[in-house]
């Protein structure tokens, strides 16, 4: 197990989980649709996104919440992979330029025999502090070190 | 993964499945994720395994190869549960279902259960995305 925050057995609630920041650019959305086929001109046409109340093109909501994923699996490694649960709220959407800022903070841990819970709160947020995604995660890990 | 015909939104109802599809991961799929998303964690260098939001992304984008929604839809919420790793030289095959679809005022709520298994038929990822749209006649 990778445990970026360090052994299992030092985490506590109220940590936070090491924060890092992304830039959003067009060539990544781009990117991203080729990669997952989702090819929605919200994301990718500029000419029919300005034509929306949007009046921009936007991120894919899963390309920010890749993010949080990979802080995720930075702090939990593998354990995030096969045990990982999330429930997130897309609030504002991400556009290019944006700069992403992405934490989280362990909120609870449960420890049972043989295995630990860690529940975390996470957030996305842009250069303006508005929350870009909100949600809860959880990871499993299966010893108590 | 083959080409299906779009489902109208306005004929979902909650129950509705969504043909499985199904397709082949491979090296060059995930090297182009893991450069979109710009992760270049040691998890996935020198190994086998798939990123899990790379596995969502390919099952959210069967779905959208399975449904016609109309513009100004907006993805509101997501679930995933990740439960078992995925490797580069698995096959996945992702089962979609219309969990929930309710009225509210000029737009609906469609929540899709999606759940994917490897060839040994064991489930790897299981999630919700739950969209808002405008209802009928109201497409921009």
């Amino acid at each position: 197990m990778e445990m970026g925050l360090g052994q299992l057995a030092e985490l506590s609630e109220g940590m936070s989980l090491p924060e890092f920041r992304k830039v959003v650019t067009q060539e990544h959305i781009n990117l991203y649709a080729e990669a997952s086929r989702d090819f929605n001109p919200i994301h990718i046409d500029e000419d029919f996104a300005k034509k929306t109340p949007l009046g921009g093109t936007i991120a894919h909501g899963m390309l920010i919440l890749a993010y949080v994923s990979q802080m995720m699996s930075a702090a939990f490694g593998r354990s995030w992979l096969a045990e990982g649960k999330l429930t997130v709220r897309f609030k504002t959407p991400a556009r290019p330029g944006d700069t992403i800022t992405v934490s989280g903070r362990i909120s609870k841990i449960e420890k049972s025999e043989g295995q630990t819970s860690i529940h975390c709160d996470v957030l996305c947020r842009n250069q303006n502090g508005e929350s870009v995604i909100t949600g809860e995660t959880k990871v499993r890990i299966e010893k108590w070190k | 993964m083959p080409k299906e015909q779009k489902v109208e939104y306005s004929q979902l109802e909650a129950g509705y499945e969504f043909p499985p599809s199904s397709y082949k991961l491979d090296s060059s799929m995930v090297a182009m994720y893991l450069k979109a998303v710009e992760d270049t964690s040691s998890l996935y260098q020198d190994t086998e395994l798939v990123p899990p939001m790379a596995v969502a992304a390919y099952a959210m984008a069967a779905l959208s190869e399975s449904i016609s929604l109309p513009s100004g839809t907006i993805h509101v919420s997501q679930e995933l549960e990740f439960i078992d790793t995925v490797s580069i030289k698995d096959t996945i095959t992702s089962y979609a279902k219309v969990s929930r679809k309710q009225s509210r005022g000029k737009f609906h709520l469609l929540t899709i259960e999606l759940n994917v298994f490897n060839q040994r038929q064991k489930a790897v990822l299981a999630g919700k995305t739950s969209f808002i749209l405008p209802a009928y006649g109201e497409d921009t």
